[in-house]
């Protein structure tokens, strides 16, 4: 069900001398090496990712954000820890103190272990290969809400329940919208386990982006939605609910929450590589690690790879969250059911009929879309292996497929935006106002004097 | 009837919705702001970083700008050019400033006489609205208002300037870049 992999070979010499059986390397030892190398780097990446935020912010409006801690203000991270480590943890009176106390730990901890299925890189670079790797993230990753639901709950105070309770409403409908987006691409990498769905594309030697642009889009946008972030960030919404669902957090358990959202952040990005941009594949980085006949540096240049996709993809988040002002929560509810979701059901049955169109194109006209393949063998067996003219034509609908997708969306919602000005108004009628003469107010008392 | 007259989209304007052009152009709006900050420091054109880095990096005040004032001295002699006029006493629209002399004798020419010199110099800052009509009337150009402009002090009786306050200037402490 999950496979485990061997440490690079000269690590493996060295984990040898120490417990000289190979399994308990594979199995045991190189497994924890690797969940203390990611917990570490994720720790360290929501320390900075709070530097980045603020740096990135300050750029976008032509400030220079943190100067003085440390060069460039490198060191404002761990001046921050330090303060949030040495404040006071206060729990509210009323509050429930185990629930109060437990809800960061179980944020943190559902965004942690999704880690253990995502694979950074091949080989040595993967902690496990889940062949539900995928069904396992989208469940483990729904788990924050239950965080989110239990800190704002029992909090006892009225902003952490109603940051509560839009984060459990906003998450639940979008992750609708995310989780059907995926399927699109499933269709192309006929798995459902991280690793392979890389590999089908490094197969193909295509990304899936370029096939399911659509479904990109919208995992994007659910992914934002989903971990709160700006646009999205209703839950904390500090001009209408102080905090939101932390309001009452201080110290580390607030902070626990906001690693989580980084962490979290880092997991949708990591997500959306591997299914849309080709994960830790590059074309040409097999032939240059060749040229060199090392299997490590393949590996190590694959997970540079891997980590730079994810990087871009975290610059987007941070540019949309400094670029877009706030979705009102009506406007939120709309987009996720309007827009994204049938959008994400028009892009399944889009990918059906561009995989039937492919497989009916076939030895159609001297088109040759499939690679040929033994008599007995099934149709999809071993995915699609399109040939380049059928890469061709997948692309093209691909494409056609984002246009196809936003006709019918603005077809579907052509009333949204007069929902509530243009036809209210309209329906608007005074009593007893001529045509075209200016509209008195009338009082409640002569009002009730004219119906007697 | 509508009461409200509601516009059309025009067809272009339709296009711009279905496409939307006004997203894009907020996000390039903003990276090119990214962009400018880590390439060029040019905040002159709108896109680099116009923040400055206060106690390290002084700003640069307008020519015209009044802070502090100061007393000047005669460069070679290093006596004040003060003559206790007491013109700039008579222009101060706040009445901000009190010119105290005294007499002294002298010899001038193997006769006594008498001089009026100046003894003490107290200037209110806390009431001074930096007009600058003292330094146009003074006739030796001896008062000025410098281009100093930090002037805060922990107590109300720091905002009063006495003559070596403002003939060495105040006090300050200065950070380094």
């Amino acid at each position: 069900m999950f496979a485990l992999f061997a440490p690079p070979n000269f690590l493996n010499d060295l984990l040898l001398k120490v417990c000289d059986q190979q399994e308990v390397v594979n199995h045991v030892v190189w497994p924890f090496i690797q969940i203390g190398a990611v917990i570490t780097l994720v720790a360290v990446w929501a320390l900075y990712a709070s530097y980045l935020e603020r740096k990135i912010s300050a750029f976008m409006q032509a400030r220079l954000g943190p100067m003085r801690v440390g060069k460039w203000g490198l060191l404002q991270p761990i001046a921050d820890a330090v303060k949030l480590l040495t404040k006071e943890d206060l729990i509210p009176e009323k509050a429930d103190p185990y629930i109060f106390r437990y809800a960061p730990y179980i944020s943190v901890a559902a965004t942690f272990i999704t880690f253990s299925v995502i694979p950074f890189a091949p080989n040595w670079g993967v902690i496990t290969d889940v062949n539900i790797g995928l069904l396992f993230v989208l469940s483990i990753s729904s788990v924050g809400v239950l965080a989110l639901i239990l800190a704002g709950w029992s909090s006892n105070s009225k902003y952490a329940l109603l940051g509560g309770l839009r984060s459990s409403a906003q998450m639940v409908s979008y992750e609708v919208a995310m989780g059907l987006s995926l399927i699109g691409a499933l269709m192309f990498a006929r798995t459902l386990s991280l690793s392979g769905i890389t590999l089908a594309q490094a197969a193909d030697s295509v990304w899936f982006i370029l096939y399911q642009p659509l479904a990109f889009v919208i995992f994007l946008i659910s992914g934002i939605a989903e971990n709160n972030r700006a646009p999205f960030d209703l839950p904390e919404a500090e001009s209408e609910l102080v905090a939101g669902f932390h309001t009452e957090y201080s110290g580390m358990r607030w902070s626990l929450f906001f690693m989580a959202e980084y962490a979290a952040m880092v997991v949708v990005a990591a997500v959306a590589t591997t299914l849309f941009l080709g994960g830790w594949y590059l074309p040409g980085v097999y032939r240059l690690a060749g040229y060199f006949d090392s299997h490590n540096l393949y590996v190590f240049l694959s997970l540079v790879v891997f980590v730079v996709k994810m990087a871009l993809l975290l610059y987007l988040y941070f540019w949309l969250r400094w670029t877009f002002p706030r979705y009102r929560y009506d406007q939120l509810m709309d987009l996720g059911w309007k827009w994204m979701i049938p959008a994400s059901l028009l892009n399944i049955v889009w990918t059906g009929l561009t995989i039937f169109t492919l497989q009916a194109l076939d030895g159609w006209g001297g088109l040759d879309t499939l690679e040929p393949r033994s008599a007995g063998e099934p149709l999809l067996a071993l995915g699609l292996n399109l040939t380049g003219q059928g890469k061709g034509v997948a692309i093209t609908l691909g494409f056609a497929g984002l246009l196809v997708a936003a006709l019918f969306l603005a077809r579907l919602n052509r009333h949204s935006r007069d929902f509530n000005l243009k036809k209210q108004r309209r329906q608007i009628r005074l009593v007893d106002v001529p045509k075209g003469a200016p509209a008195v107010a009338t009082t409640a008392a002569t009002a009730v004097a004219g119906e007697g | 009837m509508p009461l409200v007259k509601v516009p059309r989209a025009k067809l272009g304007e339709k296009l711009k919705r279905f496409f939307l052009a006004d997203m894009f152009k907020g996000m390039w709006l903003t990276l090119k702001f990214n962009l400018g900050a880590l390439t060029s420091r040019d905040s002159v054109r709108g896109f680099g970083i116009y923040t400055e880095q206060y106690p390290s990096v002084r700003p640069q005040v307008a020519p015209r700008f009044h802070g502090a004032p100061r007393l000047n001295m005669d460069p070679e002699t290093h006596e004040s050019l003060c003559i206790a006029c007491n013109l700039c006493a008579l222009a101060c629209p706040e009445d901000c400033i009190d010119v105290i002399a005294m007499d002294i004798e002298m010899t001038v020419g193997g006769k006594p006489r008498k001089k009026k010199v100046l003894d003490e110099f107290i200037f209110d800052t806390s009431r001074c609205m930096f007009c600058a009509l003292c330094q146009e009337a003074c006739p030796t150009a001896c008062l000025e208002l410098t281009q100093e402009f930090e002037l805060a002090t922990y107590s109300r009786a720091g905002f009063v300037w006495n003559r070596e306050m403002l003939e060495q200037g105040r006090e300050s402490r200065k950070f380094e870049a």
